[in-house]
Formats: structure tokens, C-alpha cells, sequence
């Protein structure tokens, strides 16, 4: 699903974000990408998402050589990933129907199938009851499982997260990365980007680890 | 269509909710197209004014008193040979005095008190547009002027060319002062838009990451700016309808009278289309050029 061959993104100054990096992610995989802060993991996790381009190497996503992806091609190529932050990113004046349905309604999905839909997601995620309210109403591990909606409504064939749980406190990190397992077990490869130790060892899957752009360890 | 339909939706609701940015941005588009109105009213009522004078072009010829019926004959002769008279009258010197009198009743005692009729009889020609245009009219005022009887020709046409000319020269001026100020609320119209586009960041964040096509990210900011410039070009057009109302009510006759007996108008439905679709094209472009981050 992921391949990349010597990967580098090198910020002016000469600061390297990351640094010859070579790793692989097979199709169906729950991978965690951990490390200390500036270890280079949101880096990683916005190449993936073509916010930024890669200064040396290759990346390989569901087929896509990214390094040599068109500008117009980005947004097709867009639709095939589910993205989920720390900070939830959802819009506040819209309701939970509206934060969820809005990606499908931009992508040109009928009213009704929306509909159908969102319900499904919400209901998978134990929120259908909260359809009508707004972000400011929901606590933080309900929007964050909002986001975990809005980013599966799609049926993406990749979901990468950065730090789904950095908000929350660890009852509810748990069962926000359960949630995710439970994407995974779907189908759906998951990427986690978590500094995170303890989460990582309560689910237990395969973890790369950064540290100043490099990797240091593949467990 | 689905573009479509959601762009129109969120600028509506962005329209709505713009508050006095929005109002900004109007008030500028209204102040272009009420300058392209006016000069359009302007150059409306002065074009119809030119159009019926020189659809009734005529030329007079004066005769001498002592002009002989041989004289006149021969130039009535050259006259209707020309192919340019398209019907002639001849005006006799009471005919003359008679029609003084009647057109400015105030001054017909002043006529009394002379010995002589000083009206000259005169042969008024109705000259086909054709031959005013091709200029054979000019050419056979020029022959008429050297033929013995005549004391005098007048053909008013230089004048209508001249105040044509001006219209022209006005039109120029006019044109360039509302593109100046089309550019201008153009301008407003992208920083309207790029405020929106600002407070909008994280949606249009999430619409990138989506995948969203460009016609939705950047579709209603472009219908933003041309709900901006609707607006704007239908308050102008309001304005200008009050201000001509104003303007003919005040000064109406005065300007009946100049307009050779016909009244002022107001612009043509085509006219006022055109306008309003001017102020939403210049809405657009600056709804187009404030999203160009956004796509």
C-alpha cells in the first residue's frame, strides 16, 4: 500500500524533516509511526497526504507514484485516503450531519445516498443520537470519533491518523484506537502517528520508529 | 449541476451573513455601474436625439428678392435631377413671416412695425439618408451656393457630425473612467473574498484533503462575487431609475424642447440586462481572483 525508497524533505537552513528513509506498508496493515516531537512523523503523514513533496526519493500509495503526481491528479488521488488529527479539524458551524455529509456532498455523492450513509457511519461510531448537534456540544472523544466517521464515510482504502488520542485521556484513547482497529479489521490499511508508548503496547501492532528523520527501529 | 447548486448555496449563505464587508464590495460595484448607466442613459437619449435629425436631415436655400421664376425653376430642376432631394417645399416670403409669427408668438409684434417683409422666400430640400451619408448631398449644396438667385444655403449636418464627434469623445472618457472604477470594485470584490476565503480556512482545508474537486472549493467564492456585483448592479440601476425620474421632473420641459419634441427615455430592458450582467462579470472576476489560493 506505502513504499517509499530513500525519502528525504529537507526544509531551507539544510534541516532535514526526514532523511533516506526506505520502509513499506503491505495492504491491510495497522501500522503505528512513533517517535519524540520533530522526530519527522507529521512530515511523513503530510507527503503521504501530497500537503507537501518529497526533495529526494520516491513515494509509492495505492499505485500512485506521488512524485511524480500531477497537480490535478492530487484531489483523485485524495479521495482514496481517510485522514483523521489530533485536533479533530471539524467545522463549527456545521452540525454533525453537515461535518460528515460535507465531504460527500463536495465530492458529488446524491442527497439521499449521503443520508443513508452518514447514518451508517454515525451508528458504527455509537453517535447517530448526536446527528443534529454541533462540535461545541460534543465532548472531546465524541468529535474525535466524528472525525473517525467523516474519515471512513468514503470508504477510503487508507486511513492515516496524527495523534487521533493526543487530546484524550486514555480510557478514551483506547477506545478511539479499538475504533480504528476495528476500521482495519474492514479492510481499510491504518496508519497511526502517536508519541504514545503505552497505547501502542496495550494494541500491540507493527510500530516504526523515527527519531530526527531517520528510522531507528522497526518492531 | 451538483457544483452548481452547492456554490450557489454556500455564497448565498455567505452573502447573507457578510455583514459590512459585503455591503463594502456592493457599494463599490454599485458606484461603477451607476457611472456605466449614466453614460449609457446619456448616450441612449443623445443617440436617438442624433438618429431622428439625421433621419430629417434638410438643407434651405434662400432666394434672392429679386430672384427670377426662371432662376427658381432651374434650381428646382438641379434639385430633383440630383437624386438627392427626397421632396422639396417652397417657402414664400409671407409664408415666411406667417411662420414666424406662429412659432414665436411673443416676438410677432416686432414684425409689425416694419415697413418690408425681411423673410427671404427659400426652397426647404428633405435630403434622403443615402445621399447624406455618401456625401452627394454635400456636393450639390455646394453647386446650389453658386447659382444666380441664391442668396444663402443652410445645411445643419456639420453640426450633427460635430455633436456626433462629442458623443463619441464623451463615450471614450466614460468608458475609461468605468473600467478604471470596474478594476476598482473588481479589486474590492477579491478582498471581500479573500476575508471570506479566511474565515473559511479550516472547511476549505478539509475540502483539499477530501479531495475535493476545484469547482467546489473556488465555485462559491466566484458565485459570492457575482451575487456581490447582481446586487450592486441592481441597486444602481434602482438609483439610476430615481435620478432620472428627479432629472425629468425638474427639468423635463427644458429638455423636451431640446430633444426636438421628444422626452427623455430610460434605458432599453436590453440596456439594463447588459449592466446588471457587466456588475456580475465584474463580481465574478474578483470573486475568481480573490479564491485562486483556495483551488
Amino acid at each position: 500500500m506505502i513504499e517509499t525508497h530513500h525519502l528525504s524533505k529537507l526544509y531551507t537552513r539544510g534541516l532535514y524533516a526526514l532523511r533516506d528513509l526506505t520502509l513499506s506498508v503491505e495492504k491491510g496493515e495497522f501500522v503505528f509511526l512513533t517517535g519524540p516531537s520533530g522526530a519527522g512523523k507529521s512530515t511523513f503523514l503530510r507527503l503521504l497526504l501530497m500537503q507537501e513533496t518529497p526533495s529526494e526519493g520516491e513515494v509509492f500509495v495505492n499505485g500512485h507514484n506521488l512524485t511524480r503526481l500531477r497537480r490535478r491528479e492530487i484531489p483523485e488521488y485524495r479521495r482514496g485516503i481517510g485522514f483523521i488529527f489530533q485536533d479533530f479539524k471539524l467545522i463549527p458551524t456545521r452540525t454533525v450531519f453537515q461535518n460528515i455529509s460535507f465531504v460527500m456532498e463536495v465530492l458529488g455523492v446524491p442527497a439521499s445516498h449521503q443520508r443513508r450513509r452518514v447514518f451508517q457511519v454515525l451508528k458504527w461510531v455509537g453517535l447517530q443520537h448526536r446527528i443534529n448537534a454541533y462540535p461545541k456540544d460534543l465532548s472531546g472523544g465524541e468529535q474525535q470519533r466524528i472525525a473517525i466517521a467523516r474519515a471512513l464515510v468514503n470508504d477510503p482504502a487508507l486511513v492515516l491518523a496524527d495523534e487521533p488520542t493526543g487530546n484524550l485521556d486514555p480510557d478514551l484513547s483506547l477506545e478511539i484506537m479499538n475504533l480504528l482497529r476495528e476500521v482495519n479489521a474492514g479492510g481499510t490499511t491504518v496508519v497511526v502517528a502517536t508519541h504514545d508508548r503505552e497505547l501502542i503496547r496495550l494494541v500491540g501492532r507493527r510500530t516504526i520508529s523515527l527519531d530526527q528523520g531517520r528510522v531507528v527501529e522497526v518492531a | 449541476m451538483r457544483a452548481l447548486d452547492y456554490a450557489l448555496r454556500e455564497a448565498w449563505a455567505s452573502f447573507r451573513r457578510g455583514g459590512r464587508s459585503t455591503a463594502f464590495a456592493v457599494v463599490a460595484i454599485t458606484l461603477a455601474a451607476l457611472v456605466l448607466g449614466s453614460l449609457l442613459l446619456i448616450t441612449w437619449n443623445v443617440d436617438r436625439l442624433i438618429s431622428r435629425w439625421t433621419d430629417a436631415t434638410e438643407f434651405s436655400v434662400f432666394l434672392r428678392d429679386d430672384a427670377t421664376s426662371e432662376q427658381r425653376g432651374a434650381l428646382e430642376a438641379l434639385i430633383d435631377e440630383s437624386g438627392v432631394s427626397a421632396g422639396r417645399e417652397y417657402v414664400s416670403k409671407a409664408q415666411a413671416l406667417t411662420r414666424f409669427r406662429r412659432q414665436f408668438a411673443d416676438l410677432a409684434s416686432l414684425t409689425d412695425d416694419l415697413g418690408d417683409n425681411p423673410f427671404p422666400a427659400s426652397i426647404e430640400v428633405r435630403v434622403r439618408p443615402v445621399a447624406d451619408a455618401d456625401g452627394r448631398a454635400n456636393g450639390l449644396v455646394a453647386k446650389v451656393m453658386t447659382l444666380p438667385g441664391v442668396v444663402d444655403v443652410r445645411y445643419d449636418r456639420e453640426w450633427i457630425a460635430r455633436l456626433a464627434g462629442g458623443l463619441n469623445g464623451l463615450r471614450r472618457v466614460g468608458l475609461v473612467l468605468v473600467l478604471l472604477m470596474a478594476v476598482a470594485a473588481s479589486v474590492t470584490v477579491a478582498a471581500v473574498v479573500r476575508l471570506s476565503l479566511f474565515a473559511r480556512r479550516e472547511e476549505i482545508d478539509i475540502m483539499r484533503l477530501v479531495g475535493s474537486p476545484t469547482a467546489f472549493i473556488r465555485g462559491p467564492f466566484v458565485a459570492e462575487g457575482l451575487l456581490q456585483g447582481g446586487a450592486g448592479a441592481l441597486a444602481a440601476v434602482v438609483l439610476l431609475w430615481v435620478g432620472f425620474v428627479l432629472v425629468r421632473s425638474w427639468a423635463g420641459g427644458a429638455l423636451t424642447t431640446l430633444l426636438d419634441g421628444s422626452s427623455l427615455e430610460f434605458l432599453p430592458v436590453g440596456q439594463l440586462a447588459l449592466l446588471v450582467a457587466t456588475g456580475m462579470a465584474v463580481g465574478a472576476a474578483g470573486g475568481f481572483a480573490g479564491s485562486r489560493h483556495a483551488g
